[in-house]
């Protein structure tokens, strides 16, 4: 699953780091930039991210303007959303998906937050399911828990070294599985290759 | 928080249990009352700038006082690292061979999936073993002597012969990551080992793993960032020396 991207407008020094302190609690989120004026905003327009919280005071013509034109990163789908940093916001030209009170609990804050990232990767997951491991890359960590080199499998397979590095890499992220012995286990595990093939 | 010489011993435990092990190395006993950090580091005869250092990197991984670290004598870092891969042999790795046992008593899961896991730890065990000894009989003893080297008014040719022969480069090259098997025995059993019977004893396993794990992280860091660099720094004065010498 990608990482849930924030940027964050505010004045305030203190709100700014308690916000991030909470959302550094949600896995799998990152801060790519943070702006505490008007002024600082126009360089909002070349960076992408899933959620922009922004607090209203920071809203006039021009700051709405980039922000109706932020995207959000490549692989997810439309544009960044909007959370206001006050309970209401008289501002209608901004689409908000969220309200945060700067007098919410942390819980009640993480709820909300959560609640929106699910959604976005509900939406993102329909399609893939990312952690499965492919056809071919059960190949090649065939090959690999048989104890073939990169080459060697390169050979067998009709494929590039550096294709079977590629897959390699894709496997270790996806099993979370680094060596070779620890391949072998998961390959016997689930039947892809039998104990006695090995040795 | 930062480890500071003037608070309590005791609070730096209750701060983080962890430090525990780190307290084991440097051979600093329980019942110490409410003597500070630097009072008890005085009674032990152990420097406490440098268990300071140490313990920091060692709970907070964004804390790492490289510079300071390498102001150390080789000595010391080395005496560190010896106890540390004492440890490991003498204490962690026996009590994981003891609770991947105790799965296959208590039927946890298939036979041979144990006997596989078993197979597992014994040739990382074997690897471990390898990758300190080599350390200690090749690498530590080289450190040494290339800081009395560094330290001595004199130039030996026999530091010359030595450097011809051995650099902590190759060190650098040939030095393995120790921490990823056992990142893998943790998923393998968090992720994929079928189970039978109920889950205590792997609780037990997992949460040594993971101590472990981060224990050789840091331990890796130190060779890796500390030690390494120090020696490179010594060995290119001494090369210096050697060619000023010579003219
Ligand atoms: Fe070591
Ligand atoms: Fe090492």
């Amino acid at each position: 699953m990608p990482k849930s991207t924030f940027i964050i407008c505010e004045k305030s020094y203190i709100v700014r780091k308690g916000l991030i302190s909470i959302i550094e609690k949600i896995p799998n989120t990152q801060i790519v930039q943070q702006f505490d004026s008007e002024d600082e905003m126009k360089n909002l327009s070349n960076i992408e991210s899933d959620f922009i919280v922004i607090n209203p005071n920071l809203l006039n013509k021009e700051t709405i303007n980039i922000l109706q034109n932020a995207g959000s990163p490549a692989g997810s789908e439309g544009n960044s959303q909007f959370i206001s940093l006050s309970e209401k916001s008289e501002i209608t030209d901004i689409n908000w998906v969220e309200f945060i009170n700067i007098n919410d609990s942390q819980n009640t804050i993480l709820t909300k937050l959560k609640t929106l990232i699910g959604n976005k990767e509900t939406n993102e997951s329909k399609s893939k399911s990312q952690d499965e491991i492919s056809k071919r890359e059960v190949d090649i960590l065939k090959n690999i828990a048989l104890g073939l080199s990169n080459k060697e499998i390169a050979d067998k397979l009709f494929i590039s070294t550096h294709t079977v590095v590629t897959h390699r890499k894709n496997i270790t992220r996806k099993l979370g599985i680094k060596t070779v012995p620890g391949l072998t286990i998961y390959a016997i595990l689930n039947k892809i290759i039998n104990i006695n093939d090995t040795e | 928080m930062l480890i500071t010489k003037n608070i309590k011993m005791a609070d730096v435990i209750h701060m983080n249990y962890f430090t525990l092990s780190v307290l084991n190395r440097f051979g600093i006993e329980l019942g110490f009352g409410d003597k500070t950090v630097v009072e008890v580091c005085k009674k032990a005869n152990i420097d406490v700038d440098f268990f300071l250092e140490i313990a920091n990197a060692f709970v907070d991984k964004d804390y790492f006082p490289k510079k300071q670290l390498q102001s150390f004598s080789v000595k010391l870092i080395t005496d560190y690292l010896r106890k540390t891969h004492y440890e490991y042999h003498q204490i962690k790795v026996p009590e994981i061979e003891n609770l991947i046992e105790d799965m296959v008593k208590s039927g946890y899961t298939d036979k041979e999936n144990l006997v596989l896991l078993k197979k597992f730890f014994n040739d990382y065990k074997q690897e471990l073993l390898n990758h300190t000894q080599r350390e200690e009989t090749v690498v530590f003893p080289y450190a040494i002597s290339i800081e009395d080297a560094y330290n001595s008014k004199t130039l030996e040719n026999s530091v010359f012969d030595l450097m011809e022969t051995y650099s902590i480069s190759i060190f650098q090259n040939e030095h393995e990551n120790i921490d990823e098997k056992l990142f893998d025995l943790k998923n393998i059993i968090i992720k994929y080992l079928p189970k039978q019977k109920k889950s205590e004893n792997c609780h037990k396993l997992l949460y040594e793993l993971f101590s472990l794990e981060q224990d050789m992280i840091d331990h890796s860091r130190i060779e890796d960032k500390v030690f390494v660099p120090k020696i490179r720094d010594m060995e290119k004065v001494i090369t210096k020396r050697f060619a000023e010498k010579k003219q």
